[in-house]
């Protein structure tokens, strides 16, 4: 078969790939053709028929045959040769029909009136429109896709049809959305984005015929039914059924193109801005490379934070041994800081960055700290697993991910270790579902039942620490049974003979007694994943103690190498981090133990990097996160410099982070909120947020995209670039004279190697993936796939005793949270207060049976995990597969509508991980149960 | 593993058990039709009084004869005697077939119908004399009253599965398509598609698996005559779908009855059973070294789900909602593998047109349309039944020859034909024949083969209300214009049938049906207009009193619809108490 296909739509030659729709093909060709259920990148359903156009194919013999009737675009597939009409008088007559019928069903009023775009919601009609016929009062006047239809299509709206309102209450209970079923025209852009690209099934259609409309099954409220509240259906929603609450009726002045905050995926999002400077909205961008049109809770709910009153928006200072911080201008900040900063130069000093900061940001934060304060003590504060990333660097030669996100949709299997994706970074999640969809399969390894878990062929529980050892027993077990690539490894595998005696000490046994998994079980798996490619293994280690991580990333290169799922399309390793930035904060050097582009501290870096900068630099490695708040506890560092607030500054990740600030001498904070740090800060500067700087982040697929202001200022808040510049200038350092966040990217280009050929131009036009090979943006974006033969990847080399001395000591029980979206058969059960839902149902918590034994506890016992940061009341279930592990889950749900209530400035900021804690048990009698 | 010859001595043996009589064989018919008529009390009573009073006899439970007028149906053979049939039983009339049974020579005579067999009785007319029997040629409904469809046993010697070893040994599958394909079979599904053309399709496409599927949905008002061939004689139904599987080199054959018909259902899945458990289903047929399953699928309760590409849906478990072609079922069908979708009918001739030749099937039938027409007789009418009639009669010959007229000396005013999507044809249409083609230019479709008779107190308009109303409810929602169109055509005809039509409601009426027709997804809503536009053609007169005279010919339009509610007012579901 050709891979190109020629038709004449309306005169106009076009050129499609076979298998393409008629309408495909015209849109790609600029041809307009209205459609109502259609929606790019989903397939065509059939429903609305107002894509009807006439066609005649040609048959072989060189004749031209109509298609009888009137086929809709959508589904009639292209043939070479056909010819099209899109837009005869027959066809807008017959789609005029199909809309007069539509509109009988669907308030209308103000769609022919010349007043419309004048009208106010509540002023009075002269044409006696009811209000909840109006569109003026639709939440989405002015960016209805029917309003953009009737236009089109010049409909005089003199239809006899009986108009019917169908009066049906609206629908308000659930957190973050709304959803006026009086608005469904029924195209079912919703349900089949609900099933065909998230996965999640969560809305259905509800009964037929004429009372066919969305809805949940059986009635249930969202929080039931499985719905992860990315609001992809608002999304497609070609009316005002389906809303977003907040500045539900507020109307768009402006759209931004930028890129989401909230994690390593990047999502592009366009903003919504109203006229009164406010971020309204968030919508991803279908065209973003990086998710494709898709989105999670925080980027679609939680934006709102740029809005807030509370942010700051003035320095405060701390004057003169107060202990009160005054409001101050920037002259007199500055000038103290710059004052005070000197004293501290050198290892006394330490800078935190933020992972939200741009690449602009950062870059220039830590060549503030390396030239001005002469210190390499500098980090990202969402750091909290550089083992992530680092023996990538060293076994394969880049400190990132390989391959990007949405090859993943074309994968065959997957091996998950220890991350809760769909939370963290949500998007990832949507390409590994959908090609679960259709046969992939999953290997989950994870203490922790996540939402994940639930979709996985095998889903592992080792015990706490122990993963390394079963990645090498998987490892093992693949080449005991030859399932490895022979040609992949004799080809590519630098240290092969290393590699495969390495694997003898995990004999399987001896990992099954290490592990607690079954010898079967990982053969099972092994034999899973060698015999199913391409492959991607995609780890966030979340509960994995820190000095198991580094073996695990070793066994997982191992795992990688050895099943050549490396270098290849849909393969490969995908480290997933915390923080928005953290790719691009490394990137540029944000980082203790190397200097901007990965290079370490080499001599000939030093220089390099030195005659850039026209500036002397440390050269001695710099303290990490942990390390820096270790030495402010021990009194080394007596000035630190914090740009941003992040959860792990209080949620015990850093220890008693806080605590420990009270013994500097200085403190700095840039941040845009008060928060428990400001407070203990001697100068707090205002930052810009994401929505008012203009820069570039770098996603966990090393994509390079470009971030525009939204919103203007409002105080005297600055982006942490220029307050940086500002405080080095008075410092009298030299080249931190940048004029534009552009002058600082082409200073990043000039530093960091892998950025070569990035221009802001490009970026303007879509995000690009470092290395660049070429003008354009390579064919096959994984990071391996032309240099292996130069480069040689190493398999990771793990040796079992170091394994087994990772594994959490067997005393103290670990709790594992999980977090699933829906669990029916623990009947969950909405209770509605103040016109809002929120779901509670019978806890379970499921320990190993010896442990149970230990405490008495018996199957059903209704018993309290106490840890230091909960308490979980509910009945013992003795189904656990580890000893030391107690485990729990929680509905999905509940994170959702606590964030709905939360009165954090940035709630997303806070969304609790699920850490392993420590526990202990008590069995309760029933009595106090029933209290 | 038996041989097809064994089990078919097996077979005989067995039943010559039964024809021979030495114990009283007594059979009722307890389809579903005669369980409304009370066929079951009737067994129940029966089998009481013959243990009371200690007669030996065997009871059956068959299926059904086809004459609905007489459920239920109780036919009795004796010792050298014929069988003798009785009708409208209850009851109090068991004491009389007791009596019968333990020797006596006065049969009730009052009830009795007819004999069957080659020994006359007294004042007992020849059953196949009767005018309801003389017309008929049966095929696919050749069992039907005659066997228990519970006993695989009693089809195999009636000749059942002869034409399955027959095609398993001596025919390769494009034999069999040709023989099928040369009997001119069509599809009776409505679409009258040539059965062979449709399998041959199939042969063509990748597989295994591949699925032939047997569509038993049937929700058409008024016609019964693929669950009665599933009632009476399951394992025919079995046999076509097996041979079809063997043509076509399917794996799998799934059979898609419509939740809630109970009688079917049972009935099927019993005889899927014994099938698998005498070697007739499953791996290696017969030791042929073809393997075929057969497994019950159900639908919700959806008219819709009987559409092809909907049924396929619906097998899936998802709701039933057609499809958009292309790709076609040959390509895409059931979990997305190559299938084909037959009726029940259809495939019911397949086993005779192999055991007995194409030429003999081609004989019967007039022009295209070769072999019978299963017809379900219904409405004002004399005897109402499920007749099997040759192609080629009129139908005269079938309302009045058949059917015996309308009753009480009124006037025939129409029939409905086809299924509410098909047409109506009023008096005047006697002299057309059952020919798939010539009663398409007629306006009416031969359709699944149901006819609803009218007599001259109904009101086109209030018989075409009932049909929108069906139509309506019955819509999947799926596609706009049926989903709305078919609201506003129903709101028309309800104001047409109360005499408030609005001067440009015929004008509206006919620019809505033109947008379904021409932009509907399925068939649902294509011909979804059909009913409006043929009651039109025929009975423009009764609209026209409505309009112009306000006032209904029959009052007929007076009463309150007996029809589905209408799923469109929403509101009023919502709407306050006392509002």
């Amino acid at each position: 078969m050709s891979d190109e296909v020629t038709l004449t739509i309306d005169g106009k030659q076009v050129t499609t790939r076979p298998g393409a729709m008629v309408l495909e093909a015209a849109m790609d060709a600029g041809i307009y053709v209205p459609y109502l259920c259609y929606y790019p990148g989903m397939k065509s359903f059939g429903a609305c028929r107002m894509c009807v156009v006439s066609a005649q194919t040609r048959t072989p013999d060189g004749q031209y045959r109509p298609i009888p009737g009137t086929p809709a675009s959508c589904t009639t597939p292209v043939s070479e040769g056909m010819r099209v009409q899109t837009a005869s008088s027959e066809l807008l007559d017959v789609r005029r029909g199909i809309m007069e019928l539509l509109l009988s069903e669907h308030p209308h009023g103000c769609l022919t009136c010349h007043r419309i775009d004048l009208c106010g919601p509540s002023d009075i009609c002269l044409r006696h429109v009811s209000v909840n016929d109006r569109c003026v009062t639709c939440p989405k006047n002015e960016r209805c896709e029917l309003k953009d239809t009737v236009r089109y299509l010049e409909m005089d709206m003199d239809t006899p049809l009986t108009y019917n309102n169908r009066h049906l209450p609206l629908q308000t209970e659930d957190p973050y959305w709304e959803m006026d079923m009086n608005l469904c025209i029924a195209c079912v852009r919703c349900v089949r984005m609900c099933d065909e690209i998230r996965g999640d099934s969560a809305i259905t259609l509800l009964e037929r015929s004429g009372r066919t409309l969305i809805g949940t099954a059986n009635g249930t409220s969202l929080l039931e039914s499985g719905c992860e509240f990315c609001g992809a259906c608002i999304d497609v929603c070609p009316t005002g059924a389906l809303v977003e609450r907040d500045y539900k009726w507020d109307k768009a002045a402006k759209t931004v193109a930028s890129v989401c905050p909230h994690c390593p995926v990047g999502c592009q999002v366009t903003l919504e801005v109203n006229k009164r400077n406010r971020l309204i909205r968030t919508i991803p961008d279908r065209h973003g490379p990086a998710n494709r049109g898709q989105g999670c809770f925080k980027g679609k709910f939680g934006m709102d934070f740029v809005n807030r009153r509370e942010r700051l928006r003035t320095p405060w200072l701390r004057r003169d041994g107060s202990s009160e911080l005054t409001e101050a201008s920037w002259h007199d900040a500055l000038d103290l800081l710059a004052e005070r900063l000197a004293q501290y130069k050198g290892a006394e000093y330490a800078l935190i960055a933020s992972p939200r900061g741009t690449n602009e940001d950062n870059y220039v934060a830590q060549k503030f700290a390396r030239v001005a304060m002469r210190s390499n003590n500098v980090d990202v504060s969402s750091n909290l697993r550089p083992e992530l990333v680092e023996p990538l660097a060293e076994l394969l030669g880049y400190p990132a991910a390989t391959n990007g996100i949405w090859e993943l949709a074309e994968s065959a299997c997957f091996l998950v270790v220890s991350s809760n994706m769909t939370e963290e970074q949500n998007v990832v999640a949507v390409p590994i579902k959908m090609a679960l969809q259709r046969g992939a399969s999953l290997i989950v390894v994870d203490q922790r039942e996540t939402e994940l878990a639930r979709h996985a062929s095998i889903w592992m529980r080792p015990r706490p620490g122990t993963e390394a050892a079963l990645v090498a027993g998987m490892a093992r077990a693949i080449l005991d049974e030859s399932l490895d690539d022979h040609d992949f490894l004799a080809d590519y595998c630098e240290n092969l003979a290393e590699f495969r005696n390495s694997l003898w000490q995990f004999d399987l046994l001896k990992v099954e007694l290490t592990t607690g998994i079954s010898q079967d079980e990982i053969r099972k798996a092994a034999r899973l994943f060698a015999s199913t490619k391409p492959g991607a293994i995609l780890y966030g280690l979340d509960t994995l103690p820190s000095d198991a991580r580094a073996d695990c990333v070793r066994g997982l290169v191992g795992l990688a190498v050895c099943t050549g799922n490396l270098g290849r399309r849909s393969t490969g390793l995908f480290p997933l981090f915390y923080g928005a930035n953290e790719q691009g904060s490394k990137d540029v050097g944000c980082a203790p133990n190397s200097l901007p582009g990965h290079e370490g501290y080499s001599i000939a870096q030093l220089e390099r990097i030195g005659n850039v900068w026209g500036a002397d630099l440390p050269r001695e490695v710099g303290l990490g996160l942990f390390g820096i708040v270790d030495a402010v506890r021990n009194g080394q560092i007596k000035a630190l410099h914090i740009l941003g607030d992040n959860q792990a500054f209080t949620d015990g990740s850093l220890g008693d982070f806080l605590g420990a600030l009270d013994g500097l001498e200085l403190l700095v904070v840039q941040d845009c909120f008060q928060s428990e740090i400001t407070e203990r800060a001697d100068v707090v500067l205002p930052s810009a947020t994401f929505a008012e700087a203009e820069g570039t982040y770098t996603n966990l697929e090393r994509r390079i995209q470009f971030l525009r202001p939204a919103l203007g200022s409002r105080g005297e808040e600055e982006v942490d670039w220029k307050i940086l510049s500002r405080i080095a200038q008075r410092m009298g350092a030299s080249g931190f004279d940048y004029d534009s966040p552009g002058t600082v990217f082409e200073e990043i280009v000039r530093v960091v190697g892998v950025y070569g050929g990035v221009t802001y131009d490009r970026l303007q036009a879509g995000g690009v993936q470092w290395p660049l090979t070429t003008d354009h943006p390579p064919v096959d974006p994984s990071l391996y796939g032309t240099a292996l033969k130069e480069r040689k990847p190493k398999a990771g080399i793990i040796s079992l005793p170091a394994v087994v001395g990772h594994a959490a000591p067997d005393t103290p029980l670990l709790l594992a949270h999980g977090r699933v979206l829906h669990q029916p058969e623990r009947h969950p059960q909405i209770v509605n207060q103040n016109g809002r839902n929120s779901v509670t149902r019978d806890e379970t918590v499921e320990m190993h049976h010896e442990d149970a034994r230990g405490l008495g506890v018996q199957e059903g016992d209704w018993i309290e995990v106490i840890s230091e940061e909960s308490r979980i009341t509910g009945r013992a279930s003795l189904s656990g597969p580890q000893r030391g592990v107690v485990s729990a889950t929680t509905l999905f749900a509940e994170l959702i509508t606590d964030l709905e209530s939360s009165d954090a400035p940035d709630p997303m900021l806070k969304v609790p991980r699920l850490p392993l804690t420590v526990a202990r048990i008590e069995r309760l009698t029933d009595v106090a149960a029933a209290d | 593993m038996a041989t097809y010859q064994e089990i078919r001595a097996e077979a005989d043996a067995r039943w010559s058990e039964f024809t021979a009589a030495e114990r009283p064989w007594i059979r009722i018919g307890t389809a579903m039709c005669g369980q409304a008529a009370g066929a079951l009390e009737v067994v129940d009573a029966l089998r009481a009084e013959l243990s009371a009073r200690g007669v030996d006899a065997v009871v059956s439970e068959v299926g059904c004869l086809g004459l609905c007028f007489a459920e239920p149906l109780v036919d009795v053979l004796t010792f050298n005697s014929s069988r003798m049939f009785f009708r409208n039983m209850t009851e109090e009339d068991v004491s009389g077939i007791v009596d019968l049974c333990a020797g006596a020579d006065d049969p009730p005579m009052d009830k009795v119908l007819g004999y069957l067999g080659e020994r006359p009785i007294d004042g007992v007319p020849d059953l196949n004399k009767l005018p309801g029997m003389s017309y008929q040629s049966r095929v696919a409904l050749r069992n039907g009253g005659h066997i228990a469809p519970g006993d695989i046993y009693q089809y195999i010697a009636n000749g059942g599965y002869f034409a399955l070893n027959k095609a398993l040994f001596e025919m390769e599958p494009s034999q069999v398509i040709q023989e099928i394909t040369d009997a001119g079979l069509r599809g009776r599904g409505g679409a009258a598609f040539p059965t062979g053309v449709k399998w041959s399709f199939l042969v063509r496409s990748p597989g295994p698996p591949k699925y032939i599927l047997c569509n038993c949905e049937e929700g058409d008002p008024g016609a019964y005559n693929d669950k009665g061939i599933l009632e009476s004689d399951p394992h025919t139904l079995l046999e076509g779908l097996t041979l079809a599987g063997y043509a076509t080199g399917s794996t799998n054959g799934i059979v898609f009855i419509r939740h809630g018909h109970d009688g079917p259902i049972d009935r099927t899945e019993t005889a899927i059973r014994q099938a698998y458990e005498i070697g007739l289903l499953g791996r290696n047929i017969l030791g042929s070294g073809f393997s075929f399953d057969i497994e019950v699928s159900l639908t919700g309760e959806s008219y819709v789900a009987g559409e092809e590409s909907a049924l396929m849906e619906s097998i899936e478990g998802k709701r039933a909602q057609p499809r958009f072609r292309p790709p076609f079922p040959a390509q895409f069908g059931v979990w997305g593998k190559p299938s084909n979708i037959n009726n029940v009918k259809t495939l019911a001739y397949a086993p005779e047109i192999i055991a007995r030749g194409s030429d003999w099937f081609s004989s019967i039938g007039v022009n295209r349309s070769t072999g019978t027409a299963i017809i379900c007789l219904s409405g004002r009418i004399t005897y109402p039944g499920l007749y099997e009639v040759p192609m080629g009669l009129t139908l005269g010959d079938v309302v009045d020859g058949i059917g015996g007229g309308v009753p009480s000396g009124k006037r025939l005013k129409l029939l409905q034909t086809g299924g509410p999507l098909g047409g109506v044809l009023g008096a005047d249409s006697m002299s057309i024949h059952l020919d798939f083609d010539e009663m398409r230019d007629a306006g009416a479709i031969l359709g699944s083969g149901g006819i609803i008779v009218a007599d001259e107190d109904t009101c086109a308009v209030d018989l075409t209300r009932v049909l929108v109303a069906f139509c309506q409810y019955e819509s999947c929602g799926k596609c706009f214009p049926c989903r709305l169109g078919m609201e506003h055509l129903l709101e028309i005809t309800e104001r047409i049938a109360r005499c408030e039509a609005r001067p440009d409601d015929m004008k509206l009426m006919q620019s809505i049906g033109t947008t379904m027709e021409g932009t509907s997804l399925c068939g649902h809503g294509q011909l979804g207009f059909g009913p409006i536009r043929s009651a039109l053609e025929h009975f423009g007169a009764d609209f026209r009193s409505h309009l112009e005279d306000k006032r209904c010919p029959t009052g007929s339009c007076l009463a309150p619809m007996l029809s589905p509610k209408s799923t469109r007012p929403y509101a009023a579901d919502f709407q306050p108490a006392g509002v």
